[in-house]
């Protein structure tokens, strides 16, 4: 029982998620994304730097150009912008100018916990995505994600294993939660972002309404599926 | 009946955690997210960071995948903060030439390393400092 409740929320990652406003994303349609250091509102000092190292990947998975996420950290240290909140009051527009980024992605850590209770531990991270312009400063995009795991230190077999692996009684792995969310956060359509210019359904998988003019394409582009391949089938509870 | 069901969809959904839902990688990233990983939690081993930069660019390189966006500069980067400024030149240049949207800043970045040489010859003139000395 404990095991299909597991493999839920699992599941529950690749359903198809509800629908967003995504025109000022797309008309701004940002190429080159830069990702500032993290916001860390936990309590875990470390938290900020190891969850920056997750972000680079599934945003140019994207197709988008991401600038390297410790050189732009250690350049804006250098610049006396060592603190994240300092950086996230920064004015995006500068910020963009600074580096020639398009639009800046601000990350806020709002938890990255474990509790241990008697039998069980649960480790919980929740995460807020602003994606904002880097000419206007105003907001393109944004996501929230939270992801829970929770084990009893009973359980057993495969499931109770990856439960093992994730929660480890003395330093439980928030990675493999961070990069769930990360891939919720991103993956698209749904709340993640529309292909950048170099993937090759950029422009091509856009929401047909909401483009406020066709993008050089000639014909209207046939809505092309880019649904992703993995179809979650749940658990069949009989 | 169950239970290869699940073991199924639990090994599809440990393989695919990386990349979220079924994408394949445009990129022959070589675990530069661990690699970044690595160094926050252990800054002190910065040879190995360095060392696992220039390996990720050297296998994507030599098999023909494609370096990922920013891997040029971050290595880069990590030369010229080991003070191997010539070297990193060399690789903010193939970061600005393979990613246009990098040039303005990696054009930044090569002034500043110009900059950064051009102390020396300035420093020498004044008679050995001891600061100088220090470093080497």
């Amino acid at each position: 029982m404990k095991r299909l409740v597991i493999l839920a929320a699992l599941v529950a990652a690749c359903a198809p998620p509800p629908k967003k406003d995504y025109s000022k994303l797309v008309s701004s349609s940002p190429r080159a994304l830069l990702v500032v250091p993290v916001v860390n509102k936990s309590v875990d000092v470390d938290a900020a730097d190891y969850f920056l190292s997750t972000l680079s990947v599934p945003l140019a998975e994207r197709g988008y150009y991401v600038f390297p996420v410790n050189l732009v950290k250690r350049m804006l240290e250098d610049d006396g912008l060592s603190d994240a909140s300092l950086v996230h009051g920064t004015d995006p527009a500068r910020l963009c100018a600074l580096f020639g980024a398009d639009a800046v992605l601000f990350v806020t850590i709002e938890q990255w916990t474990a509790k241990f209770m008697l039998l069980s531990t649960q480790v919980t991270v929740e995460f807020n995505y602003v994606l904002k312009d880097g000419r206007t400063g105003e907001e393109l995009w944004r996501d929230h994600e939270v992801g829970v795991y929770a084990s009893d230190s009973g359980g057993g077999g495969l499931a109770g294993a990856i439960a093992a692996a994730i929660v480890a009684k003395a330093a439980p792995n928030y990675m493999p939660l961070a990069r769930q969310a990360n891939a919720r956060a991103m993956a698209y359509p749904g709340p993640g972002f529309p292909a950048g210019p170099y993937r090759p359904e950029y422009q091509k998988d856009l929401p047909a309404p909401a483009a406020p003019e066709s993008p050089a394409a000639a014909k209207p582009a046939a809505p092309a599926a880019v649904q992703p391949a993995a179809v979650p089938k749940r658990p069949d509870p009989g | 009946m169950r239970s290869p069901h699940l073991l199924g969809a639990l090994a599809g959904l440990a393989g695919l955690a990386p990349f979220g839902c079924a994408q394949n990688s445009m990129y022959r990233w070589g675990g530069y997210d661990q690699a970044l990983y690595d160094h926050y939690k252990n800054p002190q081993k910065r040879d190995e960071f360095v060392a696992k930069l220039s390996g990720i660019i050297q296998q994507a390189e030599a098999t023909g995948g494609l370096v990922p966006p920013g891997c040029y500069a971050e290595y880069g980067w990590a030369l010229y903060e080991e003070g191997r400024t010539a070297e990193a030149v060399t690789y903010f240049e193939k970061e600005s030439k393979r990613w246009p949207e990098s040039r303005p800043l990696m054009e930044k970045l090569i002034r500043n390393a110009a900059r950064a040489k051009a102390p020396a010859p300035a420093a020498a003139a004044v008679p050995a400092t001891a600061i100088e000395e220090g470093k080497k």
